[in-house]
């Protein structure tokens, strides 16, 4: 398949603290892959220079071979925060990207009805946020990322803010609605299980500076129902995963606590 | 079974009505509490006027006060008086928010107008302006601009520094899902910073209404040939205290209904805020 994003030599600073260190890697067009490691590992700021929200240091950042410079409407960022404007309705949030790229005519419109109907938000176009649950509000935030028809979707761990069952709903949603969208995904987690559910491909990145420790391929077949979470090859690989982020997610955890104190 | 037959009339109503029937029945229990409160403040103060204060020079009660408002109107007095002194408040305040608002964003906005204007800005809103009234009239004149010129003064401080905290105040996160989108600086402005500014701007124009009737009769006592202000000044220099309370309960009115059509402006602005 073809490459959609490649990262050659990615190198980042903020300051002294060197945040990246040589990220090298290829994702091919429609694949999804998750970027898993531990806290301070550069993983938020590495999608937000694929966005182009965050400059970097040196290296090449390509998507279809052009570099990234700025955010541009071949990719969308969905947040972790949902980051929904408060007085606008759910339409109005959901329609904003488009809007902001002048790009809100007739059929679009209508491609966005069928696309709020796609995440379950139809009968609630009307709705303000507050009126929402936190899964809705998600669901708006990633119908509003679907809405430009992003080549390319950023996820930065955009349920990290719900309850273990409305999460379990949510990733099963996601992959239905990636089916039918087929954009190529770059999704941030720090649940093991949850990037081994989603992924073909998982990477894990090691922490100061953030390096690419290993990628691994999830040669799970899809559809994938929830029940393959239990079976012995879904637990080998979050072991497996789990094993080379142990020491140093207990490395962070150690420099938080002692941080706290 | 049992409770609809008990409840005859309640068992017809659709869930809906019976909603809309309990919300009534909140507004009305709400607007007693109002009104009551309103009510039995008149009444302490006609008591106090009638049975402990005794002389009208020093109290005038509410009855006598409103009967003087119904003798002014019936003269005509009343009315002129009050188009002028609205005159004066409408034509300050327009320029006021306007002014206000537009200097607030430009605080917001740009570094070094912040730093030039708010030491100026903390000044102003903080001084006893009105101690320059009569400085003002003066400058202006007894006709309604050294009147304008008081509301001015009252009322662009709290507008230039709400709208200022609205815009600085603009959720950050809010400002990067739009960035992601490859808005423009102006795209920012308009859908983000602005609407979120929006409580924040008209809490100002809530502040505002009570600065600028202050203006107004300060400024009209300062010196002025008509207007609520001259028209309390008169009666106050011939101790005609029903007629000075008469001016202050229209200003006072005047402040209520200002007030509360502000507050129904924020229900049609910002619907979606948490009420």
């Amino acid at each position: 398949m073809a490459t959609k994003l490649a990262v050659r030599n990615l190198n980042k600073h903020f300051d002294e603290l060197e945040v990246l260190r040589n990220i090298d890697l290829e994702v091919a067009d429609g694949e999804f892959v998750s970027i898993v490691g531990p806290s301070g590992c550069g993983k938020t700021t590495f999608l937000r220079i694929v966005d182009g929200l965050e400059s970097y240091d040196s290296g090449e950042v390509l998507i279809d071979g052009r570099a990234v410079t700025k955010p541009g409407p071949d990719r969308a960022f969905v947040f972790q925060s949902d980051a929904l404007q408060p007085w606008r309705t759910v339409w109005n949030n959901a329609a904003i990207g488009l809007e902001i790229q002048h790009r809100l005519n007739a059929p679009e419109r209508e491609r966005l009805r069928g696309l709020l109907e796609l995440v379950g938000l139809k009968g609630f176009e009307k709705f303000y946020p507050r009126q929402l649950s936190g899964g809705m509000r998600q669901r708006v935030n990633l119908a509003r990322a679907l809405a430009v028809h992003p080549e390319v979707l950023l996820m930065d761990e955009p349920f990290a803010a719900l309850d273990a069952q409305t999460r379990e709903i949510m990733q099963t949603e996601l992959l239905r609605i990636w089916t039918q969208a087929r954009s190529t995904v770059l999704f941030i987690t720090h649940q093991i299980d949850e990037a081994v559910y989603l992924s073909d491909r998982v990477l894990v990145f090691g922490r100061r500076p953030g390096i690419v420790q290993e990628s691994i391929t999830i040669d799970l077949e899809r559809p994938r129902p929830t029940s393959v979470k239990r079976t012995p090859k879904f637990t080998e690989y979050v072991g497996h995963i789990w094993g080379l982020i142990e020491v140093a997610v207990r490395e962070s955890v150690m420099e938080e606590t002692l941080l706290a104190k | 079974m049992a409770q609809a037959t008990s409840l005859p009339v309640g068992a017809t109503l659709t869930h809906a009505e019976r909603r809309q029937r309990a919300a009534v029945r909140r507004g009305l229990s709400r607007a007693a509490f109002t009104w009551g409160s309103v009510i039995a403040g008149l009444a302490i103060w006609q008591f106090i006027g009638v049975y402990v204060v005794k002389n009208s020079l020093f109290l005038a009660t509410p009855v006598a006060s409103i009967m003087a408002v119904g003798d002014l109107w019936a003269k005509g007095e009343m009315q002129k008086n009050m188009i002028v002194s609205f005159e004066e408040f409408a034509i300050g305040f327009a320029i006021a928010i306007v002014a206000g608002i537009f200097v607030g964003l430009l605080t917001a906005s740009f570094e070094p107008v912040k730093l030039i204007l708010t030491p100026w800005i903390s000044g102003f809103y903080a001084s006893p302006i009105i101690a320059l009234a009569p400085l003002l009239i003066l400058w202006f004149g007894v006709g309604i601009w050294s009147k304008i010129a008081v509301v001015i003064s009252l009322v662009i401080f709290p507008m230039i520094i709400n709208t200022e905290a609205g815009i600085i105040h603009t959720d950050a996160s809010l400002i990067e899902a739009a960035r992601s989108f490859g808005a423009t600086r102006l795209q920012i402005f308009t859908k983000v910073a602005l609407p979120s500014a929006a409580p924040y701007i008209l809490a100002g124009l809530r502040l505002g209404v009570g600065r600028g009737l202050i203006g107004v009769v300060v400024g009209e006592l300062a010196g002025a040939r008509a207007g609520l202000g001259f028209l309390i000044n008169n009666a106050s220099q011939v101790f005609n205290m029903p007629q000075l309370f008469a001016g202050v309960i229209v200003l006072a009115l005047a402040g209520i209904i200002m007030t509360a059509f502000f507050q129904r402006l924020e229900i049609v602005l910002v619907p979606w805020k948490p009420r």
